[in-house]
Formats: C-alpha cells, sequence, structure tokens
C-alpha cells in the first residue's frame, strides 16, 4: 500500500551569511491512512518546519531546496501555487502549535470557518455557518449553535485548539499534521484533545502526524515514530521497537529525561545537558555529539556525518553497535 | 456596546473641558497682553485699560478661567473684535466649507492610502514596494502649498483641468465639487503618504502573525488573505494613524485654502491673526482642536466595532 | 587587577565593535544619502556669503523677472533679485529652524516625557492628560497662534514652532520610558536607594536616547515645513529676509512669467525633508531595530 504522505529528502534553507542555513536536512518520513506517526524532539529540532515547508508555508526567504513532499503521489512541491491552495486545507490539514494566537482576533469563530469552507467549496453563506455548528460538534465543543458566533477572545486555549481542529478537518483531509496539539493546554484537558484527534483519524481514516516533544503521547496514541534532532531525523521505527530497544543516544535521553511511570520512585530524572545547537552553527560531524555521553573521536562522531543505518528499525549514529550489546 | 458609546461619549465631554482648560491657561502663558495684541498701535493707556476691563483681564486668573469655562460650555466665545458677531458663530459660519475640504481630502487620502500601503507590504522588497514607497517620502517631503501651486500651474494653467480657485459663488453642487476637487486632490495626496507608510508596516506586522499562516493553511486564497482577514487587523493602527493625521491635516488644510484662495476656517483664521482678533483667533483654535477631539471619539467608537476585545474591559 | 593584556584585548574588542557599527551605517544606503546631504546643505548655509554669485536682497528694477543666465543662474524675481542667492541664504533660515526647534522641543518633550513615563501616580496622570490634550490642537494651528501673538521674529517662530511641537516628542518619549520602565536595571536603581530625579536623568533618558535621536531628525523635517507654510502665509520671517517659504509665496504672484521662482524653493525644501527622513529611517533600522515598534506608530 503506497503512504498517504510522504517525505523524501526534504531539504529546507534560509539565506545565511555566506552560505544557506539549512533549517531541516534531507527528512524521510512516510504515513499511511489510518495511522499515527509521531514526531519528536527537543524544541528547535525542525519539527514545524520540516511540515510547515512540506506544504509550502515556509516564511521567506526560506524555501526548500532538495526533496519531495508526497500527497497520495503528488509532490506538492512542485504544484503550482492555486493547485497547491486547492489541496491545502482539502486533501491535507495542520493545527499549528499555539492555539492562542492561531485564530483571527477580529473575526467571528463562524466567520473563519465559513472562510475556510468558501475556500473550497461553492456553498452559501448561510449552508456554511450550519457547516460550522456542525463541525464545532464534532469537536466536542459544548453548546455549538450558541458559541459559533463568539470571537476569539471568548474561548479558552483548548477551546480555541477545537476550533482550530475543526477548521483543519472541515473539508475532509486525508491527512492531518497536528503540531504540539497538547502542549499549550491544562494537563487535564490535554488527554481529551488527544482522544479527540484518535476519534477524528479512526472515524474518517485520515493519516494522522502527531508533532510533540512529550514520550508519553507517542506511547499512547502513536504506531510509528521518528525522532529529530538538529533537523535531521536520527531515529525511526514502530513504536514498540523504539520504546524497546532505543539505538540512537538522543533517544536514550530523552527517554532519561521524562518520569518513568515504572520506575521506582525517587528515579532522579535526567535532562539532557545544553541545548539544541542554532542551525548556522551546527557542529561538524554528529550534530549530537556535543552533548551525547556516548561520544568518541575514535568513531568519528566529531568529522564524520552519521548516515541512517537499518531496515525498519533505524538510527543514525556511529556507536549504535556499542549501545546495542550494553544496553 | 451601549456601555462602550457611553464611555466614549463621556471622554469626548471631559476632552472638550480639557481643551478650554488648556487653550486658556496656553494663552496666558504666552508672554504679551491680549488687550495690547489687539490694540497695536492704538494702545493709549486708557484704551487698554478699557478694553482690559472688557475682556474681563483685571480679574484674578482663577476668577477668569471659571467665567471664560462657564461661558465657553454655553457655546459663548466672546465677540469678534472687528465684525462685533459673536465669535463662534463667525468661525462656525466657515465650517462647512472647510469640513468639506477635509472630508474629502481624507476620504483620498484613505482611497489612496491604503490600497498602496496594502501593496507595499505584500510586496515587501520588490520593485513595487521600493516605488511606492519612495512616493510617499516624496510625498511627504514637499510643501503642501508648493504641490497646490504646481497643480495650478499644470492642470489649470497648462492642461486647464480644473479652476484654479479653489471656490465658486455660482450655486450647484457639481459647480461647487468642481472647484473643490483640486484643493482636496493636493490635500488628500499628503495625507495619503503618510497614510501609506503607516499601512505597509502595519500590514507587515499583521502578516507575520500565526492567524495568516493558518488561513493559508486552509487554502484560503491569497486575496482574501490580504484584503480581508489581514486588513481588517490592520485596520486599527491605521485609523489610529487617520487621527493623529488628522489634526495634522487640519493645518495643511489652512495652507490649501490660501492657495486656491478658498474661503473656510483658515482664511477667517488667517484674517483673525492679520487683524488681531483675538478673540475670533481664540475660537477658531477651540473649534479646530474640538474637531480633532470629536473624530478621535468616532474612532474610538470605530475601534470597538472593529476589534471586539476593545469593546470588554 | 587588570593585566596590561587585558587591557590590549578590551581595546581591541571596542575597536571592533565599533568598527561593525559604522559598517552597520555605511552599508545602509538611505542612511548615507541622507547623512551626505544634511553635511552637504549645512555646508551650503555656512558658505552661503561665498557661494551666493549675489546680494539676497539688493534689488533691482530694472532687471526683474529675467530668465535664468549664466549670471542670474535661476533667473530674478519681481524685484530683480538673484533667486538663486536667495535660495543659498534661505539654507541659513531654515537650518537654523530645524536645529533650535529640534533642540527646545526635544530638551522640553524628553524631560516632560521622562517624568510622565517613571513618575506614576497623579504627577503621571495630570501629564498624560495635558499631553493629550495639546496633542488634540493642530500644531501648526499652534504655532500660528503663538506666531501671531508673539511676532514674528526669527525668535519667536522657532519658539513658537518648539512649543507646538513639543506635546508630540514627549509622547513619544513616555512610550520609550514605558518600554524601560520595567527594565531589570531601573529595578536596582530604585532597590539601592537613587532618587527618582537621579534615575531618570542617569538611567532613564539614556536608555531612551536612540528612538529620542530619530524623533530628532524627523521632528527637524517637520518644524522646516511648519516655518516655509509660516513664511508663505506672510507670518513667517519677514521679507525682504530670504527664507524659502517667503521665495515661494512671491513666486506664486509671478508663477506665469517665471515658475521657477516657486518650483525651485519648493525643491529645496523637499530635499532638507527628503535627507532628513532617509537620515531618521536609516538611524532608526540602524541604532536599534526594535524600535520600530516605539516610534513607528507616533510619527
Ligand atoms: N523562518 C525561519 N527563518 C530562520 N530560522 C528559522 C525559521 N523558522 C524556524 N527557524 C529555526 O529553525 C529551527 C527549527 O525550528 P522549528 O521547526 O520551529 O523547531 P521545533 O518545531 O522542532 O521546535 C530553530 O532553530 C528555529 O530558530
Ligand atoms: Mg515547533
Amino acid at each position: 500500500m503506497s503512504a498517504a504522505f510522504e517525505l523524501r529528502g526534504l531539504t529546507a534553507a534560509v539565506p545565511g551569511e555566506k552560505r544557506a542555513i539549512r533549517l531541516v536536512e534531507d527528512v524521510s518520513l512516510s504515513v499511511h491512512a489510518g495511522e499515527t506517526l509521531a514526531v519528536v524532539g527537543e524544541s528547535g529540532s525542525g519539527k514545524t518546519v520540516t511540515f510547515t515547508s512540506s506544504l509550502g508555508l515556509l516564511p521567506k526567504p526560506g524555501r526548500v531546496i532538495a526533496g519531495e513532499a508526497l500527497l497520495e503521489g503528488v509532490d506538492l512541491l512542485k504544484l503550482r501555487p492555486e493547485e497547491l491552495r486547492r489541496t491545502r486545507g482539502a486533501r491535507i490539514g495542520m493545527v499549528f502549535q499555539d492555539p492562542l494566537t492561531g485564530l483571527n482576533p477580529v473575526f467571528r469563530v463562524s466567520e473563519q470557518i465559513t472562510e475556510v469552507l468558501r475556500a473550497h467549496l461553492p456553498i452559501s453563506r448561510s449552508a456554511a455557518r450550519d457547516r460550522a455548528v456542525e463541525l464545532l460538534t464534532r469537536v466536542q465543543i459544548p453548546e455549538a449553535a450558541r458559541r459559533v458566533d463568539d470571537y476569539p477572545h471568548q474561548f479558552s486555549g483548548g477551546m480555541r485548539q477545537r476550533v482550530l481542529t475543526a477548521m483543519a478537518i472541515a473539508l475532509g483531509p486525508r491527512v492531518l499534521i497536528a503540531d504540539e496539539p497538547t502542549t499549550a493546554l491544562d494537563v487535564t484537558v490535554q488527554a481529551q484533545m488527544l482522544d479527540l484527534l484518535g476519534d477524528l483519524r479512526d472515524a474518517d481514516g485520515m493519516a494522522m502526524v502527531l508533532i510533540t516533544h512529550d514520550l508519553g503521547v507517542v506511547a499512547r496514541q502513536a504506531d510509528r515514530v521518528a525522532v529529530m534532532y538538529a533537523g535531521r531525523i536520527v531515529e525511526t521505527g514502530t513504536v514498540a521497537e523504539v520504546f524497546a530497544a532505543p539505538r540512537h543516544p538522543y533517544t536514550i535521553s530523552l527517554f532519561r529525561s521524562i518520569p518513568d511511570i515504572e520506575a521506582p520512585t525517587g528515579t532522579r530524572l535526567t535532562p539532557i545537558a545544553g541545548s539544541p545547537p542554532d542551525p548556522a552553527r551546527r557542529p561538524e560531524g554528529c550534530a549530537f555529539a556535543p552533548r551525547c555521553f556516548a561520544v568518541s573521536d575514535a568513531a568519528g562522531c566529531r568529522s564524520v556525518r552519521p548516515l541512517l543505518a537499518g531496515v525498519g528499525h533505524a538510527a543514525s549514529c556511529h556507536r549504535q553497535s556499542m549501545l546495542e550489546t550494553t544496553a | 456596546m451601549v456601555f462602550y458609546i457611553a464611555r466614549c461619549a463621556g471622554q469626548f465631554a471631559v476632552a472638550l473641558v480639557g481643551i478650554v482648560t488648556v487653550a486658556f491657561f496656553l494663552m496666558r502663558a504666552i508672554p504679551g497682553d491680549p488687550a495690547l495684541y489687539m490694540l497695536g498701535d492704538f494702545a493709549t493707556p486708557e484704551a487698554l485699560a478699557t478694553l482690559r476691563a472688557r475682556l474681563g483681564l483685571d480679574l484674578p486668573v482663577w476668577q477668569q478661567y471659571g467665567i471664560f469655562l462657564a461661558r465657553a460650555l454655553q457655546g459663548d466665545l466672546g465677540m469678534s473684535v472687528v465684525t462685533g458677531e459673536p465669535a463662534l458663530a463667525e468661525i462656525l459660519a466657515s465650517v462647512p466649507s472647510s469640513a468639506s475640504l477635509a472630508v474629502a481630502g481624507m476620504a483620498i487620502a484613505i482611497a489612496v492610502g491604503v490600497p498602496l500601503g496594502v501593496i507595499a507590504a505584500v510586496r515587501q522588497g520588490s520593485v513595487v514596494d521600493v516605488a511606492v514607497m519612495l512616493i510617499a517620502l516624496l510625498g511627504i517631503s514637499f510643501p503642501v502649498f508648493w504641490v497646490g501651486i504646481t497643480a495650478i500651474l499644470l492642470l489649470s494653467h497648462a492642461l486647464g483641468l480644473f479652476p484654479a480657485l479653489g471656490a465658486t459663488s455660482e450655486p450647484g453642487f457639481w459647480k461647487g465639487l468642481h472647484h473643490l476637487a483640486l484643493p482636496a486632490l493636493v490635500l488628500g495626496l499628503s495625507v495619503a503618504a503618510y497614510i501609506a507608510r503607516l499601512t505597509r508596516s502595519a500590514m507587515l506586522e499583521v502578516l507575520g502573525q500565526d492567524h495568516i499562516r493558518v488561513a493559508r493553511a486552509m487554502g484560503v486564497p491569497e486575496w482574501r488573505i490580504v484584503w480581508k482577514l489581514a486588513l481588517r487587523n490592520a485596520l486599527v493602527p491605521v485609523l489610529a494613524v487617520i487621527g493623529v493625521t488628522f489634526a495634522w491635516s487640519l493645518g495643511n488644510a489652512i495652507l490649501v485654502e490660501a492657495v486656491f484662495s478658498r474661503p473656510g476656517l483658515g482664511s477667517t483664521i488667517l484674517k483673525a491673526v492679520l487683524a488681531r482678533d483675538y478673540q475670533l483667533l481664540q475660537a477658531g483654535v477651540l473649534v479646530l482642536a474640538a474637531a480633532v477631539v470629536l473624530l478621535n471619539t468616532v474612532l474610538d467608537l470605530l475601534y470597538g466595532a472593529i476589534d471586539p476585545r476593545l469593546r470588554q474591559q | 587587577m587588570t593585566t596590561a593584556i587585558e587591557t590590549i584585548d578590551a581595546v581591541a574588542e571596542a575597536a571592533a565593535r565599533r568598527r561593525a557599527a559604522i559598517r552597520r551605517y555605511t552599508r545602509h544606503p538611505g542612511f548615507m544619502i541622507g547623512a551626505i546631504g544634511i553635511l552637504l546643505l549645512v555646508m551650503v548655509a555656512v558658505a552661503a556669503p561665498w557661494l551666493a554669485p549675489h546680494s539676497p536682497t539688493r534689488t533691482d528694477l530694472m532687471n526683474t523677472l529675467a530668465r535664468p543666465s549664466a549670471t542670474f543662474w535661476l533667473g530674478t524675481d519681481q524685484f530683480g533679485r538673484c533667486v538663486a542667492s536667495r535660495l543659498i541664504h534661505g539654507a541659513q533660515v531654515s537650518l537654523q529652524v530645524g536645529f533650535f526647534v529640534v533642540l527646545i522641543s526635544l530638551s522640553a518633550g524628553t524631560i516632560i516625557g521622562a517624568v510622565a513615563g517613571y513618575a506614576g501616580g497623579w504627577l503621571e496622570r495630570a501629564l498624560v492628560a495635558v499631553i493629550d490634550i495639546l496633542l488634540a490642537f493642530p500644531s501648526f494651528l499652534l504655532a500660528l497662534a503663538l506666531v501671531a501673538a508673539r511676532g514674528n521674529t526669527l525668535d519667536s517662530i522657532i519658539l513658537a514652532v518648539a512649543i507646538a511641537y513639543t506635546p508630540r516628542v514627549a509622547a513619544v518619549m513616555r512610550s520609550v520610558v514605558l518600554t524601560i520602565r520595567p527594565r531589570p536595571f531601573i529595578e536596582a536603581s530604585r532597590a539601592i536607594g537613587l532618587t527618582p530625579w537621579t534615575i531618570v536623568l542617569r538611567h532613564v533618558i539614556p536608555n531612551a536616547l536612540p528612538p529620542v535621536i530619530v524623533v530628532a531628525t524627523v521632528s527637524a523635517a517637520t518644524a522646516i515645513l511648519a516655518e516655509a507654510g509660516l513664511s508663505f502665509l506672510g507670518l513667517g520671517v519677514q521679507p525682504p529676509t530670504p527664507t524659502w517659504g517667503n521665495v515661494i509665496a512671491e513666486g506664486q504672484t509671478a508663477i506665469t512669467t517665471n515658475p521657477l521662482i516657486s518650483l525651485s524653493a519648493g525643491l529645496c525644501i523637499a530635499y532638507t525633508v527628503v535627507v532628513l527622513n532617509l537620515l531618521g529611517d536609516g538611524l532608526r533600522d540602524t541604532l536599534d531595530p526594535q524600535m520600530r515598534r516605539n516610534t513607528g506608530k507616533l510619527l
């Protein structure tokens, strides 16, 4: 079966002082209908840029300089602007990271949903409004018929996230990209949001990309996972494989940095020291080397860029074999 | 919304009292004696004393202020020394002519400035943007009276498109409009330059906001994003600019009226200055300031209509 | 104790920073054009007596409204005076007005605005209210009324324009101070017990200077336009003193015979305002990119 959405060697860059600064590099991933792919990594690792640039939404002067973004086999990056516009929102939807600023403050929610519907469908204003109420009901906004004419500031953060989700699924897209859908929300509503996304995926048979930095979310919701660091995918595989035997030191460090439900209470968390490198100043060799617990000059960590190696469960680390034997 | 309107109305009333108060103390703070100023070369000690008594200048300042405020709030701004008519009535009589110039000029300014600013922002960094910004820079740099003279030279004398006089005694709406066109164009384009510059920067800010990226991701056509979704957001700062430029454009209107020999507040105020008609000048200043406050109140109401967040609080 | 080497390093570093700053300016075309343009104008104004081919005020009724020629570059006006010489000398008035108005309105506006932004309590509220009300008075009209009351010598025109434009500077200054007030070093100064006046003079004003410098260049342009307007209405420095506004007004009566008189005077004003605005925009971009926010909307 072919993938609903697939990236092949996607590389996006912005012009720099001397040469182009690559924000994401050679990213390949795929997600099938009815499946959830989780993309994880610390903030700044390039998760958002990967998907905005694949939709042609990277702000100028940013640009995709290589790769393909295939939606059901069609490369979005080769479409003419008008074709791309018709595809966006209709066949692939994206819910962005920050629900508080994602809605237009000076338009009613009904007007904003109507705007999306009428961008793709020849329907009347009143029909669009009825549809907006249905959509809000579908994302479980209480009293949708009454709230539909409210302004964004009259909704809580969680409710705004639901409105944005309603807009993203309004035209029944085949692929839904949800960028950190729970990060800005209260813990109590995070679970509800995730359940809602899961239900929507199952009901429509969508392919879903779930961007997150919460490994707990990955474990509960995703089928497969791609771990990103410094603009590259460093490890990918099924959730079961990666959770059972992480191969990249970065993934291992991520696991060590979260509280483990099964670990005996009192176990210390070890957050990863330092922060991801600025895209303009990525080290030679492995970008994770400066923060890596397994780094070794002999293995070429500081001089040779490691390749993603492995079939199915793959990782890009010079020290993989060493980690596997000691793990 | 009702609350919001009431609050705006209340602020308007307070501002009016403020204007009268500030005008009073400003006039008193200027070195120089109004009576001496009015009499000029005819100032004999007796004449001075009589005039000061008539103007109430021999009373303590606070008492003068009380009388002045009480009278002003009843619409009594004294008598024009030259004509003997009530100063306010004389000023108000010249308002319609100036108001039509100001309104026409503002309409042109908005109709030209806002779209140009939007286009420049959308095409940021392109030739179009540079050209629009260059023209706007020139627009704010040439003195408005010079633009008026040049326009008369080109469009009236050379091409004969418009009359050189900014007004006519002949009756008829179209006749009046024909004479109003050139002054309004000159006034409007100078203000349009400002509005274009500020619309551009407001639009650039809005176009970088998250909700615009969301609209793009949803496949909303670019022209609707720019002219509907973004522009309404940019309108609040743009209206704020219009409020600020209005006071400034009234100053320009005086000059435009002078260039086109058009009767109005400007010429009345100039007449007052030349005739040393202190009361008339004061009434003119107060009326124009009140017009600015009135416009700002209307704009406050509009902000509320545009941005629902401002209605609350 | 710092060692000699550390000192040398520090000096070298400071020099490098300075070089980087200078590069930022020289790479900004608008700033360069503005700076060079204004410098040229100052030189013309200073050297006017030597540059001008004729006396700007000597009339010659035998040679009125002459066409441009080698001796009278821009021809003569209806009194037979050399237009080019009048324009060259007119630069002196315009530049003086620009300079002194900025000096006065900036010092007054900065102090009032800084206090209005920093004081808090009733003083702040009262000052803000007065500034807001003053902003309702069209500045040009206010200047006109003040000139009318005080007479039209150069001094009183400068003072009138300065007073009329001070509220705007004060408003900008206050908005800038409001963004400085919450910064940590202000807290710290208060904590170590500095008096409010000391804090305003030593910390608030210096930190608010970059945007104020931008405002200064732009208000110089506004002041020059205002003076020209007053001159045009006959309320400026009195003829026969050459000012650009006077030349335009006098040229208007002869506009059909020699349009060059008014046109060239207008170009002089526009040139000055353009270079000042370019300089201001350039300073705004280079001094502090964040500043756009603080000053952009009020100008
Ligand atoms: N338009 C852009 N121009 C330049 N750099 C950018 C741009 N967008 C993102 N970046 C940089 O790219 C890196 C990746 O950002 P992002 O994809 O937002 O990370 P994540 O979503 O994983 O937190 C960050 O270092 C960010 O600063
Ligand atoms: Mg992100």
